[in-house]
């Protein structure tokens, strides 16, 4: 079966490079974007499982980036898990209604992430997983 | 030419308001504006009105007295300066005045009228230059808190970097690390875990002086996160050879707390403790009622190190205080641990200090108020005077259909009902209980009202109009219902021939309380 594959989208060069990394080890494929723009074009291009996307983003935030996927039926079924430096306050609220399934503050747990990717995804839990996922619900 | 001070006289005896006026009229025309009023009441509504420059007090007024005059003539103008107008025998009195905050005190019958328009002069000068002092204090602090916030954001990011990497390394993500190469790797991450904590401490102050430190207050196990904490801080106990024990009282009453701060403000607590006592020294957790005083609850830490220096069990407490001796404390942080605590446990309406026996070691103590439904309903029962009317307890349940986004989201919301019921409720000696327990996607919130059915009808109808009004409601969508309740208040016999008794009526809350919480859990799951 094909790896998975994740769409990051952060301005960042290095936390691209970084989460790359951690997500090859555990067995996904991954692609990238850096900016508003390019992100929906990417996530046309690539038709990635999971998109991780950051809300501050040159050419327009991530929330914008969020409607305009949902605008597209093709994309509108990728799951989003935001993953943003900003507080939770009014932020979380913001993104879960545009559309986001998940909303995690930076600095995010890698454990905690990578779990969260696998619920997001159906795939099944590995120990100590619902440590982490208990405490988040995901929305449909 | 420059405007005539506006001042304003309150005194009631004509003779004293006679001289007062006379020493006025000395001075050259149109320096001076007086206004002489007789009661506070008619102070009060002009001082509203505002344009005083400065008021003239008697502190025996047939409406006002003593101190009292004092605090309502600031609450209504606080910007204004106050000279408090005494006789010969009340000067100790005129003191207690100048502690609340006015300028100055004239002695009647003492009162020079040369010197009565410079004093005048000199009170308004004094206090319009302390009202600047403390608005360039605010604004520094401001500035301060603001630069560390913004500095602290954005240090976050490089860290975190740092952080991913180093532990890509460790995790073996890219291949196999030599045993000297993984030594050094630790080091590294150790003092990246060490200043993301720092950062941690720095943002959490900056909230805590914005009041954006969200404190959730609720009936809290204090075992529970004595648990918690020690759990957390053994590996760091064990890492230095201490022994880390609990004595935690039997049979403890719940404490009206925050679960998540308690345990905070034991965590660092216990992580200080480890900090300053030598290798082989032993750290204690002890809970138990406050000797003479059984509506608190003591929390104490106690450890066998070097202890605090004399004249410095306050100072420990301040911000950014760290321990003179630096080779004693090492590198060990910016000094905010203790400063957070006692945010913390003020916020939730505690105390905290230290004491100390140098060389010997330090214990540092905490008191939070109990859970007592008994307590949170005296106002409400006091006010019945022993002879209770109606009483009815209203509940309100707030439920995200969707769910909640996270725990953030459901505590931001609960405190924005919890405020929104509070403006609802007219009468002050109604009571908002605390969070009492939570039954699945639903948030319950109780209030004990001294009304009848009709009462309670009517206060749920302002409740549901604001709720309704507000934008919130929608955009979270969020669904309130709300029931009432007649509590049992008339339980005579012959034990209690005038009607039912405090314990009577609190009980009968409470019972109401957990009936409604144990059926909505088991309807919600």
């Amino acid at each position: 079966m094909a790896n998975k594959k994740i769409l990051l989208v952060d301005d960042d060069p290095d936390v691209r490079l970084a989460m790359h990394v951690r997500l090859k080890a555990n067995g996904y494929d991954t692609a990238f974007a850096s900016d508003a723009l390019s992100s929906v074009s990417e996530a046309r291009k690539q038709q990635p499982d999971v998109i991780i996307l950051d809300l501050g983003l040159p050419g327009g935030d991530g929330f914008t980036v969020i409607e305009r996927l949902k605008r597209h039926p093709s994309l509108a079924v990728i799951p989003i898990i935001v993953v943003s430096g900003r507080g939770v306050s009014g932020n979380q609220e913001r993104a879960i209604k545009a559309g986001a399934k998940v909303y995690l503050q930076k600095p995010v747990d890698n454990i905690e992430l990578l779990a969260i990717i696998r619920q997001t995804l159906g795939e099944p839990e590995q120990p100590g997983d619902s440590d982490v996922t208990g405490n988040w619900k995901l929305f449909a | 030419m420059k405007k005539p001070l506006e001042v304003l006289v309150v005194e009631d005896n004509a003779g004293d308001a006679r001289l007062l006026r006379e020493m006025f009229s000395k001075e050259k025309p149109g320096s001076f504006n007086l206004t002489h009023l007789l009661r506070m009441s008619e102070a009060l509504v002009h001082l509203q009105k505002g344009g005083v420059d400065i008021v003239l007090l008697d502190m025996g007024l047939p409406d006002g007295h003593g101190l009292d005059t004092v605090r309502r003539a600031q609450a209504v103008a606080p910007g204004v300066p106050v000279i408090v107008l005494t006789g010969l025998d009340d000067e100790a009195l005129a003191a207690e005045a100048m502690k609340e905050g006015a300028q100055d005190y004239l002695i009647k019958g003492q009162i020079e009228s040369r010197a009565l328009p410079r004093a005048l002069r000199h009170a308004i000068e004094r206090h319009r230059m302390q009202a600047e002092t403390e608005l360039l204090r605010i604004n520094q602090l401001q500035f301060k808190d603001n630069f560390l916030s913004h500095v602290s954001h954005e240090l976050r990011s490089p860290l975190n970097a740092i952080y991913q990497f180093v532990t890509i390394l460790l995790d073996k993500l890219v291949g196999d690390l030599n045993s000297e190469q993984r030594e050094y790797l630790e080091i590294v991450f150790r003092n990246v875990k060490q200043l993301q904590a720092m950062i941690h401490d720095l943002l959490e102050v900056t909230r805590g002086q914005d009041g954006k430190l969200a404190i959730e207050l609720q009936a809290t196990l204090v075992g529970d996160a004595i648990v918690d904490a020690v759990d957390t801080l053994q590996g760091a106990a064990v890492l230095k050879e201490i022994v880390l024990s609990t004595q935690v009282a039997l049979d403890l009453p719940r404490v009206c707390a925050d679960p998540t701060r308690l345990r905070q403000i034991l965590i660092i607590l216990l992580d200080n403790a480890i900090k300053f006592t030598p290798p082989n020294g032993a750290v204690k957790v002890r809970a138990q009622l406050l000797e003479g005083d059984t509506n608190q609850l003591l929390l104490q830490v106690s450890d066998n190190g070097s202890g605090i220096s004399e004249g410095m069990t306050e100072q420990i407490f301040e911000r950014l205080f760290q321990a003179s001796d630096p080779a004693q404390a090492g590198r060990q942080g910016l000094g905010l641990g203790l400063h957070i605590c006692k945010e913390l446990v003020l916020r939730q309406g505690g105390r905290i200090w230290a004491t100390s026996t140098p060389g010997e070691g330090a214990v540092l103590s905490v008191t939070l108020p109990v859970f007592s439904m008994r307590n949170l309903l005296a106002p409400m029962l006091k006010a019945t005077n022993g002879a209770p009317g109606p009483m009815m307890l209203l509940i309100a349940q707030v439920v995200s259909p969707a769910g909640w986004v996270s725990d953030a989201a459901r505590a931001e919301h609960s405190q924005w009902a919890r405020e929104l019921l509070r403006r609802c409720m007219h009468s002050e000696q109604d009571v908002l209980l605390p969070k009492m327990g939570s039954a699945g996607a639903a948030e319950l919130f109780f209030v004990a009202v001294a009304t009848d059915p009709k009462g309670c009808e009517s206060l749920t109808r302002r409740i549901r109009q604001q709720f309704d009004e507000r934008e919130l409601t929608q955009k979270a969508g969020l669904v309130l219902s709300t029931s009432c309740h007649s509590v049992e208040t008339a339980q005579q016999n012959r034990d209690n021939p005038r009607g039912a008794s405090f314990e009577w009526v609190t009980a009968m809350f409470q019972t109401l309380v957990n009936e409604e919480l144990s059926s909505r859990i088991a309807a919600n799951g």
